[in-house]
């Protein structure tokens, strides 16, 4: 028996109405305020469209005209041209610029839609799924577009010459995705081990075309095909925009890929920018003074808590509109070094490692005062790693470990810990004085404030914390050969569904941060949480695996291994002339949907 | 060979020397450092099996002589290896990058040269004590200004006022719009960047001048050409001048070497596409050949500057040619 997708745009989630409540409460600045029936209609119509389902034919309208061309900025510069060699940020957005994938999550909505593949059928073993391409879809150097160059794109990615960093989310149990196609326009993929987020794992993965790098992955040099010095003319895509020039240190220019197989509601092709440009701006106080004077239309990330002064003066002069996303989706932890080998001669084992430990430490930070204190007032307190920023997956219902400076004292003192020679820091059953080394991202100052906050916190309690503010490389060889006592870390969630990023959870994993790549589970609740992995892995039903996750996140958040303080708000600024933006938690924020968007021609 | 086509030869292989121990020594203290390329591709949540078949494809398994000895035989045939990042021959990656830091580094000097110097011989050698005390006063407040922080503060400048460009070194409008128009579009972006850069220069250049100047002023040489009647102006700017200018001409040298690192932190606040935002991004990502490349022109900046220091010096002491 088979299911059929359907209605995969379903109804706008609580973001999108909370920024509409927002406008219409009069929060918002009056020349944004000015637009609110056209983006309210606009809106309207995106559900209309979801009824129908076909984002094929997309129903937002640029409201004042079509046409026009986009300045925004990028903070470094793509490492390649070809997204299956590289994952950072501006590969990743030059990718989604010119390239497109078989299905899209619709940031907005948080569901599957088609795209490259207009529907799909899922069998009931949970593995199967067979996709039908949408018909007479052509790259933008003309080839057309069919079921070899899905064949070609797998192969490429799962290919070990090529060492693609994408092909280690593909694959299951170490194994890789089957692919066959029955027909030029049929693709069959089939999952090694029943995977319930089923097809939504192939939003990440850029369809190539097989008659231009064909040749390449046969010579052995796919690696370096498509690299930033390919000339614009030898590159092609499914995207709505293609490349026109890149100036290295300075700018892409990208133009409308007239071949786009994406319409409007009305007939109209997408996208509706003539062109989008991104300027390389390493410094992101030049970013933002560079949105704020008018130069460009968008910024790369979110807007910094210290920045918002400066941005509403630029909204009160109706240069800038901020959107608020509420609560990010990616949130700093603190984590102890787990791993018994790591810490096998280390005196403080016996009380670093232990639970009792890390739920002391959580008890004795007071999360509010945290989150005014880093995030200027403009973060939630949280106990757990899923976020009020995730609709779908984030519970209340975990265990909370509210400011509690007795309780925290009373557990450390069970560990032996007490101030035995009265100078104010505790020492152990050895006279060890209790103290660890934080290691944190030098430079990142939202991380260098907290690990602050965290040593005076725990100072209070005898605690003694030595900061060691670490440049990036060396933190993350430290951090992989597991090379510290603590650190104040935080990593990007490539997806808001939980099995997106097993790597975290499974004790197996790799992003297990606090004792990875375990053979077997070190301890008896890590074995739970891998058992009921796998158990909702093999669910279909929604509600059911939300339930067993909610078990998982309880499991995790009762031992701690990741002390989670804050999740900082997280708001995005373009220039009001840019229309039709629906931002996103995830990267990248409001270009995720670059072909909808639009500006509005100078007054 | 004559005195001083050797001593040209001894500070040409000098050159040749620093250019090879700066460029190896940055080679080595990078591979020495925690971390390496493949850490940074994958980031923190990674197997050590994927890391171990990242190094082996990388070429990073290797130990780090072997490595040094590869690029060491490379550079014997001015190949400065591949960058790990962008998968490109390194010479390819500096060339332009090259071009564009010494553009903002010549105009800068020129500048720091054009506003210094004149100024340092009026402090040394008027006698109104009001104008040489803000002179002076001037320069010290120059040199306490640090590039970063005048970039950072220009860059709030040209935000609030519209009139200079916020970053970058074209712009989108100029591409297609002509050379000469683009030369002036370039122009326009250099101003704040390379004042930025200029104006501590032009206020070492000023007190050192002008100290020289006023040493300069109290030689026999000057008493007696003024006491033949040579008008004051011409003795100062023709003949005091040219003693004077001696010490200064003597630390150029090292003025251009603190023009690069300075310009490496005003290309990274006004977007400046050069050589110093392309060793930042090489020496975050471990890209080793990349940072080597980087560093072994930035020495080439150095050890010319210092040539032309020493020409400077010969052209104005003709004892130095004799000896």
């Amino acid at each position: 028996m088979r299911r059929r997708s359907e209605a995969v745009i379903g109804s706008k989630t609580s973001h999108a109405w909370r920024t509409i409540g927002q406008w219409i409460n009069g929060t918002r600045q009056p020349m944004v305020r000015m637009r609110v029936c056209g983006v309210l209609a606009a809106l309207a119509g995106l559900t209309l469209a979801a009824a129908c389902g076909d984002p094929g034919r997309a129903v937002l309208t640029p409201s004042d005209g079509e046409g026009g061309a986009l300045v925004g900025t990028i903070r470094g510069e793509p490492r390649t041209f070809n997204h299956l060699l590289a994952v950072e940020n501006e590969t990743l957005l030059f990718s989604r610029l010119t390239q497109a994938s078989l299905v899209r999550i619709n940031r907005t909505t948080d569901m599957v839609e088609p795209w490259l593949a207009g529907s799909w059928e899922s069998e009931d073993d949970g593995r199967t799924h067979r996709l039908a391409l949408r018909p007479d879809v052509t790259f933008s150097d003309g080839a057309p577009f069919t079921s070899a160059d899905v064949l070609f794109t797998f192969e490429a990615v799962y290919d070990d010459a090529v060492g693609s960093p994408l092909a280690d989310s593909l694959r299951f149990d170490g194994l890789p995705i089957e692919v066959t196609a029955p027909d030029d326009v049929t693709v069959v993929v089939r999952f090694p081990v029943p995977y319930s987020p089923g097809v939504r794992v192939l939003d990440s993965l850029p369809m190539l075309p097989k008659h231009l790098l064909e040749p390449a992955l046969r010579a052995g040099t796919f690696r370096d095909a498509w690299d930033v010095t390919t000339a614009p003319t030898e590159l092609a895509g499914l995207g709505p925009f293609a490349l026109e020039s890149y100036v290295p240190g300075q700018r892409l220019v990208f133009a409308k890929n007239p071949r786009y197989w994406r319409q409007d509601a009305g007939g109209v092709q997408l996208p509706y920018l003539d062109g989008i440009t991104l300027e390389v701006v390493s410094d992101q106080n030049t970013e933002m003074l560079r949105l704020e004077a008018g130069e460009v239309d968008l910024i790369s990330g979110g807007v910094r808590a210290e920045d918002f002064g400066g941005l509403a003066r630029a909204a009160h002069d109706g240069k800038v509109q901020i959107h608020d996303l509420g609560v990010d989706l990616n949130a700093d932890f603190l984590f102890f070094n787990l791993r018994p080998e790591a810490m096998a001669d280390d005196p403080r084992r016996s009380w670093l490692q232990h639970r009792d430990w890390r739920l002391a430490v959580s008890h004795a930070v007071d999360r509010v005062s945290f989150a005014n204190t880093v995030y200027l007032g403009l973060a939630q307190p949280i106990h757990g790693p899923i976020t009020p920023g995730n609709g779908t997956w984030f519970t209340p219902e975990l265990p909370k470990f509210e400011y509690d400076v007795q309780r925290a004292d009373a557990l450390l003192a069970g560990l032996g810990l007490i101030d035995r020679d009265g100078d104010g820091l505790r020492e152990d059953a050895t006279g060890s004085p209790v103290r660890f080394a934080l290691l944190t991202h030098q430079g990142n100052s939202s991380r260098e404030r907290a690990t602050q906050v965290l040593q005076a916190d725990l100072s209070q309690l005898g605690i003694g914390v030595d900061l060691v503010p670490t440049e990036f490389g060396t933190l993350i060889e430290r951090i992989t050969s597991m090379d510290f006592d603590a650190a104040y870390f935080g990593f990007l969630a490539t997806d808001t569904d939980p099995a997106g990023n097993l790597d975290f959870w499974l004790s197996s994993g790799a992003s297990h941060f606090w004792n990875p790549n375990q053979a077997t589970p070190a301890s008896d609740w890590e074995a739970r949480v891998d058992a009921l992995i796998s158990e909702q892995l093999q669910v279909a039903d929604l509600d059911r695996r939300v339930e067993l996750f909610n078990e998982i996140q309880t499991t995790v958040a009762e031992n701690q291994p990741l002390v989670y303080f804050a999740a900082s708000r997280l708001s995005v600024a373009t220039s009001t002339r840019l229309t039709n933006v629906e931002p996103s938690v995830l990267r990248p924020h409001v270009l995720w949907n670059a072909d909808m968007l639009a500006v509005n021609p100078p007054q | 060979m004559s005195p001083f086509a050797l001593f040209l030869a001894r500070r040409v292989a000098f050159a040749v020397l620093l250019v090879l121990l700066v460029s190896s020594g940055s080679m080595w203290l990078v591979s020495l450092a925690p971390g390496d390329y493949a850490t940074q591709l994958r980031g923190p949540g990674v197997s050590s099996a994927t890391l171990e078949r990242d190094r082996e494809r990388l070429g990073l398994d290797r130990s780090i002589a072997e490595q040094y000895g590869d690029w060491l035989s490379g550079l014997v045939r001015l190949d400065l290896g591949t960058s790990l990042r962008f998968a490109r021959p390194v010479r390819e990656l500096v060339g332009m990058r090259a071009c564009n830091t010494a553009i903002l580094a010549a105009t800068a000097l020129f500048i720091a040269t054009l506003i210094g110097l004149p100024l340092g011989v009026i402090a040394g050698s008027s006698s109104a004590a009001g104008l040489v005390s803000a002179i002076r006063g001037l320069s010290v407040f120059g040199m306490s200004l640090p590039p970063l922080l005048t970039s950072i503060v220009f860059a709030f400048f040209a935000a609030r006022t519209g009139w200079f460009p916020i970053g970058g070194m074209t712009s989108l409008r100029a591409v297609d719009s002509g050379a000469l128009a683009g030369l002036l579009d370039i122009g326009w972006h250099l101003v704040l960047p390379a004042l930025a850069l200029a104006l501590p220069i032009a206020a070492t250049l000023e007190r050192l001048l002008a100290r020289s100047m006023h040493e300069t002023l109290q030689e026999p040489f000057i008493l007696a050409a003024l006491a033949r009647g040579i008008p004051r102006r011409r003795v100062v700017w023709r003949h005091a001048l040219r003693v004077a200018i001696r010490p200064v001409a003597g630390i150029y040298g090292v003025i251009v070497g603190g023009l690069l690192s300075g310009s490496f932190a005003v290309e990274l606040v006004t977007a400046w596409p050069g050589l110093g935002r392309l060793m930042f991004d090489a020496l975050i990502s471990r890209d080793v050949q990349l940072v080597a490349g980087c560093a072994a022109v930035g020495s080439v900046f150095l050890a010319c500057g210092n040539l032309l220091s020493d020409f400077a010096l010969a052209a104005a002491d003709p004892r130095l040619r004799e000896e």
